[in-house]
């Protein structure tokens, strides 16, 4: 990555910055969101907040991926499907920074969580609060989402809700952070800064 | 090497001529499959719809990340236009999956490669690279 944060916001180095990467299925969405929390001045612990319930095979090897493009990075893992504010309390470093991935699973398991599924008004205002607590324990926070939106097929009201809620989160944690990063085919393109 | 990536009928391939004014290609679809053939000549080689070529490999349980790989130090001027496919929501097929993960890995291995990328939305391109 070119020029370090303070160059790209012109804030001091010792600011505390929220990060929004979102992008597409094997987009390299992930090693970006590490590269870009490295690149931050002074992080002290680094946290992995993983949102994914995994399930099979399939699920194992994604983790498997994952846990070794981060192997010798010094991430601690909290595994957090659900309630993600409960975190914070799971982190035992003064002023750590986290990468929170991925924000469609969280989604996803607030949404279908329990015997009743919830609304997406009611998923998203419940994440959000929960990112905003997260965020205030934090020094920095790097948020991967997804985007699941481009795919022009009209799904059952149930996975249309879901869309929703997640459209819903990411457009209020975009207004939320500092910095907002699609990355297409692996090269990040910032498409907001400053905040 | 170029990569022109983009959702489906987004004017990529004529976005491309126009950044190529006069420029002669030999232009290859994914869905025909030739490109293992060999050397292929008459002029700069253009390969549309790569994301149909990929997406017939691994149906076909061929390793397309190495044949990738092949074309790419075969045809190092070449240029290639792919379908943006993993903006969606996670296939319940588990090919599917595998499919947009996949070809997703091997976009981001030729866009390192590539000199110049960029993303083609309503006929207008975004360098990106």
């Amino acid at each position: 990555m070119s020029g370090s944060a303070e160059e790209k916001t012109g804030r001091k180095g010792d600011e505390a910055m929220v990060i929004l990467v979102t992008g597409g299925s094997g987009s390299g969405k992930s090693a970006y969101a590490e590269e870009v929390l490295a690149s931050l001045p002074g992080t002290g612990q680094n946290y992995y907040l993983a949102a994914m319930k995994v399930y099979g095979e399939e699920g194992r090897k994604k983790v498997e991926r994952h846990r070794r493009l981060r192997a010798g990075k010094g991430f601690v893992t909290i595994e957090q499907p659900v309630d993600i504010g409960q975190a914070a309390g799971k982190m035992k470093a003064e002023r750590p920074s986290a990468i929170l991935e991925c924000m469609s699973n969280l989604t996803a398991n607030e949404m279908f969580d329990g015997e009743k599924r919830k609304g997406s008004q009611q998923t998203a205002e419940k994440i959000l609060r929960e990112v905003k607590t997260l965020s205030e324990h934090l020094k920095h926070l790097v948020i991967v989402t997804n985007n699941v939106f481009e795919d022009g097929i009209r799904y059952d009201d149930t996975t249309m809700d879901y869309m929703r809620a997640l459209g819903l989160i990411n457009r209020e944690l975009a207004r939320m952070a500092d910095r907002v990063v699609e990355v297409i085919v692996g090269i990040p393109v910032v498409i907001k800064e400053g905040r | 090497m170029e990569l022109y990536i983009g959702g489906f009928a987004q004017g990529k391939l004529e976005y491309v001529r126009r950044q190529h004014p006069g420029e002669k290609f030999r232009i290859l679809d994914g869905a025909d499959r030739k490109l293992e053939d060999g050397r292929m000549d008459g002029g700069r080689l253009l390969i549309n719809h790569f994301h149909g070529w990929v997406k017939g490999l691994i149906a076909e349980g061929k390793d397309a990340e190495a044949l990738t790989e092949m074309l790419a130090k075969e045809y190092p001027d070449c240029i290639i236009i792919c379908d943006e496919v993993g903006n969606g929501i996670v296939p319940v097929e588990p090919f599917e999956r595998e499919y947009r993960e996949r070809l997703g890995r091997i976009l981001i291995g030729l866009a390192a490669k590539a000199e110049r990328v960029e993303r083609v939305s309503c006929g207008i391109g975004l360098r990106v690279k």
